[in-house]
């Protein structure tokens, strides 16, 4: 009993770090729901262990990406501006939330709004690259270009970011929800790169993957303190995620763009329809 | 060396380094006759109850619950020092806009880390 649960957190955690890395969301998504679900982890330990373990898929992949050129440095750092205050805000906003039990609710719109988001990925459902767009005047001071090899396609795509405020106030939101909702909110980093940034889909997920991992050690202060980090739980996930985002960051590269805003889709829908069972409180 | 470079190994050590810690504390734990109780899904043993500053020393003594939060502590500081050696390589290219801009985001991650935790009880 005690091995088999142990084996399935494992594995569980290999499939979490897998897809966690490949579409830029950390891989919360897939864990919390196998671990609350068939593992019959408490909703708290479940989130601690996602958020925990973002950092060791963010860590893991960050570095593979960094070296392929697919997550740009600078777009991060200047994009983790408004993620790391907006985590902040988020911790210190759910004291607020909490007196007022408003944790539902929050669940269930956050949760809509994330079923609703998947409109605009359709529309570009088919597209590989971006339209080169002139770069603003923030943007170029900023630096915000690049280039990589796309393995896929086979040839060497040139981009450049822009509507950097776009960028930051979709970070800031996306740091809030993390911290205040405690869900990894790369869905938001991804958002905010592909579609306020212009920047291709395999660059947006690769920088979200790099990024993410701040936002989460921002938020790990306060939940530590709140007790909802068990080690254990943690400690069988992370060398898990370690290994499926190895897996996954190996990968990104090698597969059509398409494809990956298809598997980003689906598991943004999972994530909506998660938080929503969440907030009207039938999952846990 | 360049940034790209210095960075992706800090990232990718200090990740071995954690799963390191987390697998040799878990190897001492399993031969312990509570591990059954703690590794229950309900089990009360969570960080609330952890005095973060003893982890360290307990941990090289070779305690198994320690090592796994010492190894915890790795993995939260890993991209911390990330952000730390981006400040130290922009100040060097003399990039002054993202040299404020790196500073900032360690600030934050400093408050959330050390001070914000100060606020719960």
């Amino acid at each position: 009993m005690l091995l088999t649960l142990l084996v399935l957190l494992f594995i569980a955690s290999i499939i979490a770090g897998l897809l966690g890395s490949l579409t830029g969301l950390g891989g919360g998504v897939v864990l919390t729901p196998i671990l609350v679900l068939f593992l019959g982890v408490p909703i708290p330990y479940a989130v601690g262990a996602s958020l925990i373990s973002t950092i060791a898929t963010s860590a893991s992949s960050g570095s593979r990406y960094l070296k392929s050129g697919l997550a740009n440095m600078r777009i991060a750092i200047a994009l983790e501006l408004a993620t790391t205050s907006g985590a902040i805000t988020g911790s210190f906003l759910e004291y607020v939330v909490e007196k007022e039990h408003l944790f539902n609710l929050l669940d269930i719109i956050f949760g809509i709004v994330l079923i609703f988001s998947v409109i605009p990925n359709f529309m570009r459902m088919k597209s590989e690259v971006p339209v080169y767009v002139n770069p603003d005047g923030i943007s170029s001071k900023l630096k915000f270009n690049g280039k990589y090899f796309d393995e896929a396609l086979k040839k060497e795509i040139e981009y450049h970011g822009v509507r950097y405020p776009f960028g930051l106030l979709g970070m800031y939101i996306a740091g809030l929800v993390s911290g205040l909702l405690g869900i990894g909110s790369g869905a938001l980093k991804v958002l905010a790169m592909d579609l306020g940034m212009n920047l291709p889909f395999k660059i947006s997920t690769a920088t979200s993957s790099f990024m993410i991992g701040v936002t989460a050690a921002t938020s790990s202060g306060v939940y530590w303190a709140l007790g909802i980090v068990n080690p254990i739980i943690v400690g069988v996930t992370i060398p898990g995620v370690f290994l499926g985002s190895n897996l996954g960051s190996r990968y990104l590269n090698k597969l059509m763009s398409r494809r990956l805003r298809q598997l980003f889709t689906l598991v943004l829908v999972i994530l909506g329809i998660q938080l929503i069972l969440r907030g009207f409180g039938i999952f846990g | 060396m360049d940034l790209n470079d210095v960075i992706g190994y800090a990232l990718r050590i200090g990740v071995i380094i954690s799963v390191i810690l987390i697998i040799i504390g878990l190897a001492f734990l399993s031969g312990n006759r509570d591990f059954s109780e703690l590794v229950s899904p309900t089990s009360r043993v969570n960080t609330s109850v952890i005095n973060p500053t003893k982890v360290p020393i307990s941990a090289f003594s070779g305690n198994g619950l320690d090592l796994i939060l010492l190894g915890l502590m790795v993995l939260i500081a890993t991209p911390v020092i990330r952000v730390l050696i981006g400040i130290i390589q922009f100040a060097k290219e003399r990039n002054i806009l993202y040299t404020i801009i790196t500073i900032i985001v360690f600030f934050n991650l400093m408050l959330a880390i050390f001070i914000l935790p100060l606020f719960i009880h």
